[in-house]
């Protein structure tokens, strides 16, 4: 049979953003992908170097566009690090409500788009509408709605809202009560498992060597969770659990996803119990127009909601960072994982292999 | 910590080692004992490379390629076992001009991306890998976009400075 080339993506529906793959096929059989990111390479790695510590925010948090949370955060941690900045207690519980949350968030974007793509409409509606419900929260508590700029070196930028954590909990309970709907007609539906099951399998020894980390170890039996590893902010002061699954396929992945979302709910309210009543939410930091921070480097690392998250910063001692380089977990899921996964799969299944890896684009480009 | 780096300067010489943090350990070497430590230290368990960075050191002349490698831990750990949380930073420098270093491929596989970007970004040029195409960029450029001496206020000027405004094309048509 002769061999064709299939360019998929950027404008696919089962594309998740600006990025492509072309394909190597024969008949519907895939014989060969190259992923193809660079649609929205924006240089913010080089264009941070220009600007100061403080004025970096605006920029971190667009690196990744479902979830701005986490490279605050990131970015925070590294500045802090540089700087020797320690979190205050009540802050520290507060980061994590709030990266809780952008999980939540996260994960809820990450069902839109996957039973978008496979055609389950009813699905798709509830969990935007259930995103849009935290997105009310998110607003009342920053002011923005999709980037939020929250997190600050030293804290947050303010404390929570007087009755913040009562509504707060009234959603969440709102979004956990709609788990069973969303089971029966989604995660134990027989059409989906059809489409999902034994599909884009990656297993164990082939993730290790692509560098693969988060629902794809989970999805392998390996509780590889940074904020169990190395935990930072409040982590430590609270019990979870890992959620892990043991197919190693597309939908052990998304199941994978959907207990992390259902565990996070918990953790809220386990943090929410457990907030010190007083105290700072940030520790001052110098006036940042001439905030200096001494030579050095670091490397920090958290947990996002796609995996392990990293970033190197360094300082030559001046006013601006002299090199920041973000390790962002989809770099690997979707440049080296995705290639290995899709061959031998069937065109069909590109879209959902792909979603089912959870990439997002502007997370590769940076 | 303390047992890592003793085993280390045993076993290689001429490492320069230092402890940046609690879990944190840098490590600056010759370029040419980069592979044999990257192998030794996977061997020892640190099988997961976080990332292949680079800086541009251009007051010395010199490129400094930084690799990040940890482990992928595979039981239950518990905030206890401290020595499976390291991250090992391992350093490099290269001259500037005409930026060779060998591909570290061979030793871990999803090193790819990180020096496909790296020779775009830094002009580095990776010998033996396989695939030493463009990643992100449309083009290759005169000086790499991520070196210090790359202006970008100067590319961008040059790029679009001579496109009348619309108040000077309103102007122009006048």
């Amino acid at each position: 049979m002769r061999e064709l080339e299939l360019y998929f993506g950027p404008q696919h529906l089962g594309m998740v953003g600006n990025f492509s793959i072309t394909l190597k096929v024969e008949g519907d059989k895939i014989i060969k992908a190259d992923a193809n990111p660079g649609y929205l390479h924006r240089g913010f790695e080089k264009l941070m170097e220009e600007r100061t510590w403080m004025q970096n925010f605006p920029l971190v948090c667009r690196i990744n566009v479902v979830e701005p949370d986490h490279m605050e955060l990131i970015y925070s941690m590294g500045v802090e690090k540089l700087a020797d900045i320690e979190v205050p207690e009540r802050g520290k519980f507060l980061r994590s409500i709030y990266c809780e949350m952008a999980r939540v968030n996260s994960h809820l974007f990450g069902l839109w788009a996957y039973s978008n793509m496979l055609g389950f409409d009813t699905v798709a509606h509830w969990a935007m509408y259930h995103r849009d419900l935290l997105l009310d929260r998110f607003e009342e508590l920053t002011g923005g709605r999709v980037y939020h700029i929250y997190l600050r070196p030293g804290g947050v930028r303010r404390d929570f809202p007087e009755g913040f954590t009562t509504k707060l909990v009234e959603t969440l309970h709102k979004i956990g009560g709609k788990v069973p709907d969303y089971n029966q007609t989604f995660f134990e539906n027989s059409l989906f498992r059809k489409r999902a099951e034994g599909i884009g399998i990656v297993n164990l020894d082939e993730a290790k060597r692509m560098g693969a980390v988060g629902h794809i170890l989970k999805a392998n039996g390996v509780k590889y969770d940074i904020r169990k590893i190395e935990p930072y902010d409040a982590y430590d002061q609270v019990e979870f659990d890992i959620p892990t699954q043991t197919g190693a396929d597309a939908y052990s992945r998304l199941l994978t996803i959907r207990d992390d979302m259902i565990e996070s709910v918990h953790m809220i309210f386990k943090l929410i119990d457990k907030i010190p009543p007083e105290g700072d939410v940030y520790t001052k930091t110098p006036n940042p127009f001439k905030w200096t921070i001494p030579a050095g480097e670091s490397y920090v690392r958290c947990e996002s909601s796609r995996g392990e998250l990293g970033l190197y910063i360094v300082s030559d001692g001046g006013e601006k960072p002299y090199r920041v380089h973000f390790n962002t977990p989809s770099y690997n899921h979707g440049l080296t994982v995705l290639e290995k996964a899709l061959e031998g799969e069937n065109i069909a299944d590109v879209g959902n292999i792909m979603i089912s890896l959870y990439v997002v684009a502007p997370e590769i480009d940076r | 910590m303390d047992e890592l780096i003793k085993k280390l300067q045993t076993d290689f010489d001429g490492l320069e080692i230092s402890t940046l943090a609690k879990t944190r350990i840098t490590i600056s070497t010759k370029k040419e004992s980069i592979l044999l430590l990257l192998s030794y230290l996977k061997r020892m368990g640190y099988d997961h490379l976080a990332i292949i960075s680079c800086n541009d050191w251009i007051k010395d002349n010199e490129l400094e390629l930084v690799y990040i490698v940890s482990h992928y831990l595979e039981k239950d750990y518990g905030p206890d076992s401290e020595i499976d949380k390291f991250n090992i930073i391992i350093k490099t420098r290269i001259p500037r001009e005409k930026a060779r270093f060998v591909t570290v491929l061979d030793v871990f596989e999803n090193a790819e991306p990180y020096e496909r970007e790296l020779h775009e970004m830094f002009g580095i040029y990776f010998e033996g890998h396989p695939r030493l195409t463009l990643l992100m960029l449309e083009r290759n450029y005169k000086i790499p976009p991520f070196r210090k001496d790359f202006n970008t206020k100067k590319y961008v000027d040059d790029l679009y400075g001579n496109i009348p405004t619309i108040e000077e094309r309103k102007k122009g048509k006048k």
